[in-house]
């Protein structure tokens, strides 16, 4: 447990550096590219989602972690995933980035940015005292 | 004479500091770091759990709120006892690499509100789907049903609302 505490911030440290020497945003990619046809962004989210797969292969291969795969999931769940994920990246474009973007924009100095994170957290609060329990009553 | 030594600690920084990274090679070094994060946290209830904006953050501040109030806010089993520090770690990192580079300064907000509730908004429905953009994007490397539905789904959202600001601002 200490380990998995460390590795998060050696590991957050690294993203942080390389997230604004790259400016690396995951929702960003597409939408320069439809707004620009720039593909700096979108490119990068590419070699991201290839490596990482050919990482969790090698890594299931070496049973070094367990992976997913394609397994059944029921429709509510499907259903959820489905609303939630287009929820996460309509309102991360609304929002001008995803998640780590907007730590990266916080740590460069953007009040905007802070105070997205301020509500991010926040969200947590609201999610475990009343968005949840709204959801699992249905 | 007053040339630093080939391999010295100047050279070394000015070369951290004048670092370009393009997309690609970042997004390679990121798969690699949250594939090796993922293999040394991850677990059958966490997969694919490297690293996560929303999750980790939640986990921090969960354990932040347990320890403080005795309260019993659902914390993943990896951090139950030290807390995930991703999300001090990415700020550490970003500040590093802006203080270095002398792109720190400060940006007033143009609506500091609707930052706030979009924010409030990412996170519930990130916690909803399992995870923030990065590890969405990592599930469905994966390979993992769920993981696939999301990431596609959060993709259609990206490409609807890019298509409505751009309407908008053709309006």
């Amino acid at each position: 447990m200490t380990l998995a505490a460390i590795t998060t911030l050696i590991v957050g440290i690294l993203f942080g550096y390389l997230g604004q020497r790259s400016r690396m945003c995951f929702v960003g990619g597409i939408r320069d590219f439809i707004f620009v046809r720039d593909t700096f962004l979108l490119k990068g989210m590419v070699a991201f989602g290839i490596v990482s797969w050919l990482g969790f292969s090698l890594a299931e291969l070496l049973a070094a972690t367990p992976g997913g795969g394609f397994s059944y999931a029921s429709a509510d769940l499907t259903r959820q995933a489905v609303l939630s994920g287009f929820g996460v990246g309509f309102l991360s474009i609304l929002a001008n980035g995803c998640p780590l973007r907007q730590h990266v924009l916080a740590a460069q100095g953007s009040v905007g940015a802070m105070a997205y994170l301020v509500g991010f957290f926040v969200g947590a609060i609201i999610f475990y005292k009343f968005s949840l329990p709204i959801i699992l009553a249905y | 004479m007053n040339d630093p030594a080939p391999y010295s600690i100047h050279r070394l920084w000015g070369w951290l500091v004048t670092l370009k990274i393009s997309g690609v090679q970042a997004g390679i070094a990121m798969a690699v770091l949250a594939v090796l994060a993922s293999a040394i946290i991850g677990n059958r209830t966490d997969e694919a759990y490297g690293i996560c904006m929303a999750c980790h953050g939640r986990d921090l501040l969960n354990w932040l709120v347990n320890i403080q109030f005795n309260s019993k806010l659902p914390v993943s089993p990896a951090f139950i006892i030290f807390p995930a520090l991703t999300t001090v770690g990415v700020l550490v990192g970003a500040l590093i690499g802006a203080i270095t580079n002398g792109e720190f300064r400060w940006q007033r907000p143009e609506n500091p509100l609707l930052s706030f509730l979009l924010g409030v908004l990412v996170m519930n429905f990130a916690l909803l789907a399992g995870g923030c953009a990065t590890r969405l994007l990592l599930r469905a490397a994966t390979g993992e049903t769920l993981g696939l539905a999301a990431y596609g789904a959060l993709v259609a959202g990206v490409i609807l609302a890019t298509y409505l600001l751009r309407w908008w601002a053709q309006r």
